[in-house]
């Protein structure tokens, strides 16, 4: 197995519009990780994430997990590596109950009913939310939601977790809860997100992205102090480092 | 438009709500209830539509099935109505073209086209009340299922899965849309003419591309076009299930051919 679990190798990516949301990006994560990648809005964040967990192939480049190149022959295998959390929930939710919704991907995974029944429960008891396995996804408050959307994921057991804003349209306590939670996972982790502060509290490492390429790749805490690149790229620090 | 989207997402919602209650109904294994419902649909749907009366005594099976699964009669027979418009659509040319005198209640002629024209009705209405209690003691995703372990090819159950799923989400979309327009319409109730074709457009767009995300969400998880079960521990086939079939399609298809009713109306004549 690699040591890079997760490599990017100048991998660019065009939609079929004719946009081009990445070019030449390299990147390497190696196990246990945790990554955070910023940018501004349509710099190519989620594009990023959609290539990791296999839900795009790359047009130039090469993508692979845990030694693994991702082809179309080896997506189910890469796609049950990276768990993919949205960043709208409600995207992610589709089954009828929390429960059926979480037994999805283990399902699809084809395990026995009490391998699946066992997962369910392990994955909706480590992000809380055990108590909602039988309630309908629609009427769950928007923390409850992003729970139940990491459980979904956490379920197939993947090595990789990727996850796209995972704090937004969370109210402060529901945002302190998800943070508290991802900090807990020793999942190899690669999270995007406009929050700096979660970025700086769960994220040694931060990847900075701008107009499709990687504008800088360090520490969090030094790339923070780089108020120059976090000017050209249109960000900001975190209110603590201001 | 925004109430009766409201009201339409909530009739979704109560109907999978049901799904999730507990009832002898609930504990029948998905297949048996579907293969009953077809026997049920077959036989009634076959009876020659003058046979107005044979046809009513078909309201039993979901009378009794809705009961059994704790479904309120009077809800469901609102939701039943909805067909009407449709099915009236189809009989309406039987009450126009066949003008022959049936029966005389009072000053009034019944012709053979009104009697048939009712008995459509009354077929519709049947049939979706069957169809609903269906859903609502099975729930759909359960429901496709069961359809791909009796056989029906793939590539229609994951269909039929994904338009259910995707009913749902226009609903939403076009919910979001028209209280986005009414927040801006100061008191007009609809927008105006031209506006529409932009609205319905940008619905189209907005529901591809949130079905495209639904999608991806299943991709991530493993979904290869089979629908998996997901409902760990469930019981499977039992005893109940083939006495609950059995027991059904025995008495639909001897309803069906002996037209108890008429025999009953003979007897007593």
């Amino acid at each position: 197995m690699s040591h890079h679990y997760l490599q990017f190798d100048r991998v660019s990516y065009r939609y079929p519009g004719g946009r081009e949301a990445l070019r030449d990006v390299s990147l390497r994560i190696t196990h246990g990780e945790k990554v955070a990648l910023v940018g501004a809005n349509g710099t190519g964040k989620s594009t990023l994430l959609l290539l990791a967990a296999g839900l795009l192939l790359p047009t130039d480049g090469e993508v692979s997990v845990g030694g693994i190149g991702l082809t179309p022959r080896t997506l189910p295998i890469v796609r049950q590596t990276v768990g993919l959390v949205f960043q709208n929930p409600d995207h992610q939710l589709f089954m009828p109950t929390v429960e059926e919704d979480v037994a999805f991907g283990p399902a699809n995974m084809g395990l026995t009913p009490e391998e699946i029944e066992a997962r369910v429960t392990a994955a909706l008891e480590s992000v809380g939310a055990l108590h909602l396995r039988k309630e309908s996804p629609c009427r769950l408050s928007g923390g409850q939601k992003r729970s139940a959307a990491i459980a979904t994921v956490l379920a197939m057991e993947p090595s990789v977790l990727v996850l796209d804003e995972p704090t937004s349209d969370l109210d402060p306590r529901a945002r302190r809860q998800t943070l508290e939670l991802l900090k807990r996972f020793s999942h190899t982790m690669l999270v995007a997100t406009h929050d700096m502060e979660m970025a700086r509290e769960l994220c040694p490492r931060m990847i900075v992205l701008r107009d499709g390429e990687i504008a800088a790749d360090g520490a969090t805490e030094t790339l923070f102090r780089d108020t120059d690149l976090l000017d050209a790229c249109g960000l900001e620090p975190p209110c603590r480092m201001r | 438009m925004k109430n009766s989207l409201q009201n339409a997402l909530c009739a979704l919602d109560a109907l999978e709500r049901n799904a999730r209650t507990e009832s002898p109904m609930h504990r029948l294994d998905a297949r048996a209830k579907l293969l009953a419902t077809t026997v049920y649909l077959v036989t009634m749907l076959s009876v020659p539509l003058p046979q107005l009366s044979e046809i009513l005594l078909y309201a039993l099976f979901p009378m009794a099935t809705a009961t059994l699964g704790g479904m309120r009669l009077g809800p469901l027979l609102r939701r039943s109505l909805a067909v009407l418009p449709f099915v009236a659509l189809i009989g309406i040319f039987n009450l126009l073209y066949d003008r022959t005198p049936a029966l005389r209640i009072g000053p009034l002629t019944v012709t053979e086209g009104g009697i048939e024209f009712a008995a459509i009705l009354l077929r519709g209405i049947l049939s979706m009340a069957a169809l609903l209690v269906l859903i609502g003691t099975t729930g759909f995703y359960a429901l496709c299922r069961a359809m791909q372990q009796s056989g029906i090819p793939r590539f229609l159950t994951v269909q039929l899965l994904f338009v259910y799923r995707y009913l749902r989400v226009l609903l939403e979309e076009a919910l979001a849309m028209s209280r986005a327009c009414d927040a801006r319409s100061f008191g007009r109730k609809h927008p105006a003419l031209r506006v529409w074709g932009t609205l319905v457009g940008q619905l189209l767009l907005r529901t591809f591309d949130r079905a495209e995300q639904i999608h991806r969400a299943m991709l991530a998880r493993g979904f290869t076009g089979r629908i998996p079960d997901c409902t760990a521990g469930k019981p499977r086939w039992r005893r109940a299930d083939t006495a609950f079939l059995t027991g059904w399609s025995l008495a639909l298809i001897a309803a069906r051919w002996s037209y108890p009713v008429e025999t009953l109306t003979r007897l007593f004549r």
